[in-house]
């Protein structure tokens, strides 16, 4: 899939560059980050006009998380209907309002595997859109200038950067995975403590 | 909350942790790997034209390479056999298939071939190394 994608960048450019980022900010895994380095090193060998991807690129990729958001604030009175009683929701709906802003901005570009579920979270949950907008902006920005500049720093070995840079983000991906579920484990242990206190001083 | 449900959670806590672990030394590895090639290479000097044929890829186009390595596409073309009318939208691997679909991998063996061929010697005191460019199956 990748491959016919550079190969159609190649040819078509900025506007396919758009559409790809578009399309990935929807949540279709077509491999939007190899073709944010690639266009970085396709700018560099003069293929591209790197400004212009780069603009057309971060209007794609903004375009697809408005949409995205919109979906997750759409399906908001269905999913409050369904949980919206619930205590583990309500908690999960606090807690990602207080953490929303990292969330969705490191979510754009250091653990990009969970950006579907934070727009969709961030539009389901009320979220201000214009607070989205700002962290999804600065978000977007450094994704597509780190990047797409490690791309045009390495011109033709550009696939040492992605090779990097995928494993590095799974990496990431790994750790908030396994401190999550520490940070789960943690507080029933604190949870049970407390409790065994309460009952001994009972 | 009921004990079967906490179990479950306790459960659900415990994949967690393990999955998180699995995919931290998964890719930890990988990352480590990658960021060794990496510290091996350095960015290209600005302006250098690209030499390593080593570089090219099934995906790239007859005229995408002419221009990262600075040889006339009529060059490749010439060395493939192909017209370059309606050819130049076409990867590496398309006009394989399409032109040479008895022999995987000629075209990008070819095309390295001429490139190495029209690149110029790299010390010119030392006798030039001929480099012959593999007989073309008829397409």
């Amino acid at each position: 899939m990748s491959e016919f994608l550079l190969t159609q960048v190649i040819n078509y450019g900025n506007p396919l560059i758009g559409l790809i980022l578009f399309l990935g900010a929807l949540g279709l895994p077509i491999g939007a980050s190899v073709v944010v380095i690639a266009a970085g090193a396709f700018g560099q060998q003069g293929i591209l006009n790197w400004p212009t991807a780069a603009l057309i690129g971060l209007a794609g990729a903004l375009l697809g998380d408005t949409l995205s958001f919109g979906m997750g604030y759409y399906a908001k009175d269905a999913v409050q209907n369904r949980f919206g009683k619930s205590p583990a929701w309500r908690s999960a709906r606090v807690s990602f309002q207080q953490r929303a802003g990292a969330a969705i901005f490191l979510t754009r570009w250091l653990v990009t595997a969970l950006a579907i579920p934070t727009n969709l979270i961030a539009g389901g949950s009320g979220y201000k859109f214009s607070r989205f907008m700002i962290y999804d902006i600065a978000g977007e920005t450094l994704w597509i200038g780190l990047y797409g500049g490690l791309g045009y720093l390495f011109g033709s070995q550009w696939e040492l950067v992605y090779d990097f840079t995928t494993n590095f983000g799974g990496l990431i991906l790994g750790l908030v995975i396994f401190g999550f579920g520490l940070r789960q484990a943690l507080n029933w242990q604190k949870q049970n403590r407390t409790r065994r206190n309460q009952k001994a001083e009972a | 909350m009921p004990p079967k449900s906490k179990t479950q959670q306790r459960i659900l806590v415990i994949v967690l942790v393990l999955i998180g672990l699995l995919i931290t030394i998964f890719f930890g590895m990988r990352a480590l790997h990658a960021l060794r090639r990496f510290n091996g290479h350095h960015p290209p000097p600005p302006g250098k034209v690209e030499t390593d044929v080593e570089l090219i890829r099934d995906w790239m186009t007859v005229p995408f390479i002419s221009r990262m390595y600075r040889v006339p596409d009529e060059v490749i073309f010439d060395a493939l056999g192909i017209p370059p009318k309606n050819n130049r939208d076409k990867s590496l691997v398309d006009l394989n298939r399409e032109y040479y679909p008895d022999t995987d991998g000629f075209v990008i063996e070819q095309v390295k071939s001429a490139i190495l061929a029209h690149q110029p010697a790299p010390q010119p005191a030392s006798a030039p190394t001929a480099i012959s460019a593999p007989s073309v199956p008829a397409p």
